[in-house]
């Protein structure tokens, strides 16, 4: 007599299975589009499994509260030991019925969801042919779950603590918001000072210098913030929950260890040099600054002077510098560049500001204005196709066709904003992939810009794109909120459990797989001479099991046994 | 059983979807009510690139007449880039299938977003006439390997 094999917490034993098919009417979604008496009746009468008990029922809503008690109750008082609901899809109620299971003895790793509304009664209009192939799937399903093993939650305590590396305006709003009795924050700056760009910013926002220097005093009088000035990151490994860091101090090259659950990277970005090419064409000597470096002038006590001393007459301010060759909008420079004209106007209403700009890009809800206040203090805006400086002497080519030439006192540039010189280094330490632009890649564009490959390592502020102060700061806090709700003092985590496994016995620790894991989850365990997942931290995406040519690897609850049996159901 | 060349030949179609884009795609097209071919099977898995030569060679050997492997458009995956691992390993695939007397072209590998209940219809569809089209799988329980 065959019987299933069924592992227990660390001893086998043999038991006779008892499988619980329960089908769910979904209301007329399902009910009303196969016939599921006839199912009931077949799979009631399935002969396939001599030694396997089937109970086969239908109920209205099995996703209701009524259908998961119902549900509950049937588990325990049959005493299954598999179950397979015939319902929706798992990406709908995979979990409510996991939950169902988890309040009863049966492991929810030996139920299984088989998803007979969106792949039969809503895509098969034929009742008849709906019914065959719903049934199809459903002896798929009892098949699969004789083949499901057991797994278990293994629950990891995790370090609150978290690094945050930058010390700009991003980086300081992640630490301040992260610190608090019971998290500690360690915020590692490259340089000798706080504050990144923004304290060289002029004017942004009223009161923009006391909002800095009030951020500046609080980090320093924060006393669960520890501060490494002039210090660098020299080696990470670990994952969320668990990194180990090591420090390396610039001056004296002494190196300090530290553990964080989490990692937020904020290391901003600088200008891209627009250099001397066919369209820049100047000497150091000539009057032609960066946005950046007038803004400095413009923050110091005597504003924007020229290198004779006084103060320009006319200024071109040139808009999408390297916006062609980089291929992506920086997003703020038309803004700062409105806010510079008012500057200059602010210093001198006569001088005559000239704006260049291929697109205008004013994405903030109050840029509008400052755009209309720099029309109404008499700032040209011509938008060009083409344009090319020889020092201060302007030659452009407008959207007419129509070409000219000005000569101004001063140019000044808005070059694209670039990610700043360690990215790449940083990058491979903390095995975070680059964007096609050289940030650093988010998980998702718009559900997750904050979050990376690597979980516990998040990119905050100009380290994930361009973007101005404002969003930057906005940045931060979304990387707080996720750290806050996932890292909870005293709380252990839960990593994923359908993860890969090595048979120790089958590797030859050739680190083929070691090689394909996106996550670094594999190392190789060099006494042993064999490859060893990290657990943490794989996720379970399957990539290294081709990758194997001894067959050692096993991606649980989709073995090869499981989907081989799923390939023979789908072919019966 | 021999089919006879009039009886209309219907193939059984094996189709591996990823859980994070595809396997969503065919949910919307689920609930958009498209209509879908019954000769075709869905087999979830986390992600394209666990789909290994043995498991799809041995889906033919059993006798699939052509199989589908739809993930997430390159720079989507949910793992980063085990789509990409997924083409490479595909593309020389294909070129074992031509010394085992397989046509290439019963292998098919989609990207399919989970916002294209749409094209996920259409691709399953066209697939199913071009399977159809092909006929039957030559190799279907041959003793060959």
């Amino acid at each position: 007599m065959k019987e299933f094999e069924m592992r227990e917490a660390g001893q086998d034993r043999k038991m006779r299975a008892k499988v619980g098919v329960y089908v769910c009417e979904c209301g007329p979604n399902i009910g009303g589009k196969i016939d599921l008496d006839r199912i009931l009746s077949d799979l009631s009468g399935l002969d396939d499994y001599q030694d396997v008990e089937l109970v086969v029922k239908k109920y209205g809503f099995l996703c209701s509260v009524p259908g998961k008690e119902f549900l509950e109750e049937e588990i325990k008082s049959n005493g299954f030991t598999h179950l397979v609901i015939g319902a929706c899809s798992p990406r709908d109620h995979d979990s409510t019925f996991m939950s169902v299971c988890s309040k009863t003895d049966l492991n929810p790793y030996l139920y299984r969801i088989i998803n007979i509304r969106e792949h039969c009664s809503w895509v098969i209009d034929d009742k008849e042919k709906a019914t065959e192939k719903a049934e199809s799937y459903l002896r798929g399903g009892i098949a699969r779950v004789l083949r499901q093993s057991e797994l278990f939650e293994k629950p990891l305590d995790i370090n609150p603590d978290v690094l945050v590396i930058g010390g700009g305006i991003a980086g300081m709003e992640a630490a301040l918001s992260l610190s608090g009795e019971d998290r500690r924050v360690f915020l590692v700056e490259k340089t000798d000072r706080l504050g990144g760009v923004s304290l060289d910013l002029s004017g942004l926002l009223p009161g923009q210098g006391f909002v800095i220097s009030k951020k500046i005093e609080s980090i320093m009088e924060d006393r669960n913030i520890r501060l490494f000035l002039n210090t660098r990151i020299k080696a990470v490994i670990g994952f969320l929950g668990n990194f180990e860091i090591e420090l390396v101090s610039e001056e004296n090259a002494e190196t300090t260890d530290i553990m964080a659950g989490a990692i937020v990277v904020a290391t901003g970005c600088s200008l891209s040099e627009p250099g001397v090419s066919d369209h820049f064409s100047y000497e150091a000597s000539d009057e032609v600054y960066t946005s950046l470096s007038v803004e400095k002038m413009f923050s110091g006590d005597e504003g924007v002077k020229l290198r004779s001393g006084e103060q320009p007459s006319s200024a071109a301010l040139i808009h999408c510098v390297g916006r062609e060759e980089k291929n992506y909008c920086s997003g703020i420079c038309c803004s700062y560049m409105m806010k510079l004209a008012g500057l200059f106007k602010n210093q001198s209403s006569d001088i005559q500001i000239t704006e260049f700009y291929r697109d205008i890009c004013l994405p903030q809800k109050d840029d509008q204005e400052r755009y209309k206040a720099a029309e109404a203090a008499g700032v040209t805006f011509i938008r060009i196709k083409d344009i090319s400086i020889k020092g201060t002497d302007v030659s452009f080519e407008m959207m007419n066709g129509e070409k000219s030439k000005q000569s101004f006192d001063m140019v000044v540039l808005a070059p694209a904003l670039k990610p700043s010189a360690d990215t790449e280094e940083l990058a491979d330490l903390l095995t975070v992939p680059l964007d096609e632009f050289g940030f650093f890649q988010e998980v998702h564009k718009m559900t997750n810009p904050v979050g990376t490959s690597t979980d516990g390592v998040f990119i905050v502020g100009t380290a994930h794109g361009p973007k101005g102060v404002s969003d930057s700061m906005q940045f931060a806090r979304a990387s707080a909120g996720q750290i806050l709700t996932r890292l909870i003092p005293g709380e252990q985590l839960i990593p994923e459990v359908k993860v890969t496994e090595i048979l120790e016995a089958y590797c030859t620790g050739c680190g083929n797989c070691l090689e394909v894991c996106v996550y670094g989850a594999i190392y190789s365990d060099d006494s042993r001479g064999i490859s060893v997942v990290n657990e943490a931290v794989c996720r379970g995406c399957g990539n290294c099991f081709g990758s194997c040519p001894s067959g050692a690897l096993r991606t649980k609850h989709f073995t090869n046994t499981q989907l081989y049996q799923e390939v023979d159901e789908a072919l019966r | 059983m021999e089919k006879s060349s009039e009886i209309e030949f219907t193939p059984a179609i094996v189709g591996f979807l990823c859980n994070w884009c595809t396997y969503a795609a065919a949910d919307l097209a689920g609930s958009s009510k498209l209509e879908l071919p019954p000769s075709f099977t869905v087999i979830r898995v986390m992600c394209s690139s666990r789909i290994d030569h043995n498991l799809l060679l041995s889906t033919f050997f059993k006798g699939a007449d052509g199989i589908l492997v739809a993930g997430c458009h390159p720079g989507d995956c949910h793992y980063g880039e085990g789509n990409y691992y997924a083409r490479r390993r595909f593309a020389l695939l294909k070129k074992v299938m031509e010394t085992l007397d397989l046509a290439p072209d019963r292998l098919q590998l989609s990207w399919v977003s989970a916002a294209e209940g749409k094209r996920y219809a259409e691709v399953v569809n066209e697939f199913t006439k071009k399977i159809t089209e092909l006929g039957p799988n030559p190799i279907k329980n041959s003793t060959r390997f």
